[in-house]
């Protein structure tokens, strides 16, 4: 029930391949949340998922069957669009009901389904409302009451939040967890804000033009970027790239040379030469000010004071612009050089081509088993 | 909102609006007080506007002089009616293709449309005439019915394609996804959502059939039975005078439908109705 497989899928539109030769397993209940920059090919992929987009080649199975020719029902689907896409001139009742219509189920399963499903959205206060007279999230909900009424396998969300304000996109993203674990169906979900994908996802699929980047957990994306548009791209402010050279290679791992003159051992499998020109990956919560023996000198151009915590912007000699992130009530002056430590248990390192030299750490030590299991 | 225009800038609006009105309305209310005058009175020398004499009887005495005048009248609605519903069972068909398949030809095709509409009916008059003999049509509600709506249909659909063009895409995908067909989508949700649009186009094909269905009945119709209001009015031209007063009273009431109709489509042109559906 609801496990999804690409295999070899492209799509072309006239010359143009917009999705190159892609494979990926989706299991059962999984939560994946594609994420890339714009016109990276997501709604793409999904609508091709859905059926709403032809397959130019390979094939899309769910649950053992290619559903390449299927239409959409067929395919044990539904989808909530990017807009909202409601039938302004039905109440919330009929538009949530419209896929039961279609089916012509009778009108007592139709109300009790629809009951339900406004219930679980908290929406039945409002049925007899139309689209017009909704807020942004209510609609959004009544979106995703017309995709869960039918109980499909698989739901499809295309940036279904994006036209939210913040307070209630995060309201949102709760709620659709929620649902989530109560229908235990498998999500696939499109955004390109990275804090819905680490926050909501089991599974991270990251894609750059039409071209799937990496796929793995939220924790594995962040702390094991495979390459360095990954890392720039997983977590917020993003990662400080600074070039180093390389030392030595020792049993610890990779000795290289910072910018300021320093040198820190970064423990990862693999070898460098000396000389080699790598990137050094720091992310901006990992720098702490005060000295160290991996230590960068920066001096603040921009100061954003966010009460918790400060974030700072500033160059580094030779090495460009970074970030850090600093204490909140950390005495700091603007233009005045400082020195920002770091560890190197911390630090990613990338090979001149941008490929991640893997990291000792273990993913397993961070997470324990759920308390229901 | 701001009040943006400065004093001579509004009066130059209100100007240019009473000149456009008069303009226009002008000749309704020529007609209509020629209708409240006695005949011998019509052409009084000086002219003045409101007289003693006037009085409504032109419009009791209009259905005696022409006993017919309530069936041509009919006939004027029924036309129009026709029309706009053959018109529209056209139109919308094919401007939901227009907008939403692309096919080879497709652009020429609605080009080719547009272009029969500047020809014009008048042009085609002797052409369509010999059709019609052939058909025989000839003398018949058809023939007026026909070129009628055929020569509404082209801008039916240009107006129609461009309301069907702003119904957002998703919507239809949002209903294929659940299981609607095409025909079920168009039936359940782009017809009810453009149905300002469809109001719009039904109006002003019912105003163009009425305005229209003179010179196809003068050519394409010769049983009086069958006329349409303005042919009948000539039945108010005797052997000696005309009966201007009674006429213009007969005119006036036989614009009535096309007003009741008007009032009667446009409460459901209602603007947002579209609210809603999508994120703006
Ligand atoms: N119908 C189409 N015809 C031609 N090119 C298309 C079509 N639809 C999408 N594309 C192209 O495919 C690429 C991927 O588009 P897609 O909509 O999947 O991007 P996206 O990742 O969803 O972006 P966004 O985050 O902005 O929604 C884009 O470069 C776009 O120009
Ligand atoms: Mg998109």
């Amino acid at each position: 029930m609801g496990q999804l497989e690409l295999s070899a899928v492209t799509k072309s539109f006239g010359s143009a391949q917009v999705i190159k030769p892609t494979d990926l397993t989706i299991d059962e209940g999984d939560f994946v949340v594609f994420v890339g920059p714009s016109g990276c090919g997501k709604s793409t992929m999904l609508r091709m998922i859905a059926g709403l987009e032809e397959i130019t080649t390979g094939t899309v199975s769910i649950d053992g069957t290619v559903v390449n020719d299927l239409p959409p029902v067929k395919r044990g689907i539904s989808m909530v669009f990017q807009s909202y896409a409601l039938y302004p001139h039905m109440d919330v009742f009929e538009n949530i009901a419209f896929p039961l219509r279609v089916a012509r189920m009778p009108q007592a399963e139709v109300d009790e389904r629809v009951t339900k499903a406004a219930n679980i959205l908290k929406l039945d206060q409002r049925l007899k409302h139309r689209p017009g007279e909704l807020s942004g999230g209510q609609r959004q909900r009544v979106a995703i009451g017309r995709a869960i009424v039918r109980e499909p396998q698989v739901f499809l969300f295309d940036e279904p939040l994006s036209n939210l304000d913040a307070a209630l996109r995060a309201e949102m993203r709760v709620e659709l967890s929620r649902l989530h674990n109560q229908l235990g169906n498998t999500m696939i979900y499109v955004t390109h804000d990275q804090i819905e994908a680490m926050t909501m996802a089991t599974k991270i699929v990251v894609l750059r033009d039409g071209m799937i980047e990496q796929v793995g957990s939220p924790l594995e994306l962040f702390h094991m970027p495979k390459n360095k548009f990954v890392a720039g791209f997983i977590g917020n402010p993003n990662m400080n790239f600074i070039e180093v050279v390389c030392e030595t290679t020792t049993a610890e791992g990779v000795r290289v040379v910072l910018p300021g003159g320093g040198s820190v051992t970064i423990p990862v499998e693999g070898q460098a030469a000396a000389g080699d020109k790598m990137t050094l990956g720091i992310r901006p919560d990992d720098l702490r000010a005060g000295a160290a023996e991996a230590c960068l000198t920066m001096a603040p151009e921009v100061i954003e004071r966010l009460g918790n915590q400060t974030v700072l912007h500033g160059n580094i000699a030779g090495a460009g612009q970074i970030s850090a992130v600093v204490p909140g009530n950390l005495p700091i002056a603007l233009d005045a050089p400082m020195d920002l430590g770091f560890d190197g248990l911390q630090a990613h390192l990338f090979d001149a081509q941008g490929v991640a030299l893997p990291r000792r750490i273990d993913l397993s030590e961070m997470q324990l088993p759920d308390a229901a299991e | 909102m701001i009040d943006k225009y400065r004093w001579y800038e509004k009066l130059a609006i209100y100007a240019g609006m009473l000149v456009f009105l008069t303009f226009i309305l002008a000749p309704f209310v020529e007609a209509f007080v020629v209708s409240l005058r006695p005949l011998d009175q019509v052409f009084r020398v000086p002219y003045r506007f409101i007289t003693d004499d006037m009085s409504f009887s032109a419009y009791v005495t209009m259905w005696e002089s022409v006993p017919r005048l309530g069936r041509y009248i009919f006939n004027s609605f029924f036309i129009s009616c026709c029309v706009t519903l053959l018109a529209l069972s056209c139109i919308i068909p094919a401007a939901y293709s227009f907008s939403r398949f692309s096919y080879k030809g497709r652009d020429g095709l609605l080009g080719t449309f547009l272009a029969i509409n500047m020809v014009g009916s008048a042009v085609l008059i002797i052409p369509m005439y010999k059709l019609m003999l052939n058909l025989g049509l000839l003398n018949s509600y058809f023939a007026m019915v026909l070129p009628g709506a055929a020569f509404s249909v082209p801008t039916g659909i240009f107006l129609m394609r461009s309301y069907f063009l702003r119904i957002p895409k998703e919507l239809e995908e949002a209903a294929h996804v659940d299981g609607a067909s095409r025909i079920y989508t168009l039936w359940r949700v782009i017809l009810p959502v453009a149905l300002p649009g469809i109001m719009v186009v039904a109006i002003t094909t019912f105003i163009s059939a009425y305005a229209q269905q003179f010179l196809f009945a003068l050519i394409f119709n010769s049983n009086s039975d069958l006329h349409p209001l303005p042919m009948g009015l000539y039945e108010f031209f005797g052997r000696q005078r005309i009966i201007w007063n009674e006429l213009m009273a007969a005119s006036l009431v036989g614009i009535t439908p096309v007003l009741l109709v008007y009032i009667f489509l446009q409460r459901y042109i209602v603007a947002g109705l579209t609210a809603g559906a999508v994120k703006e």
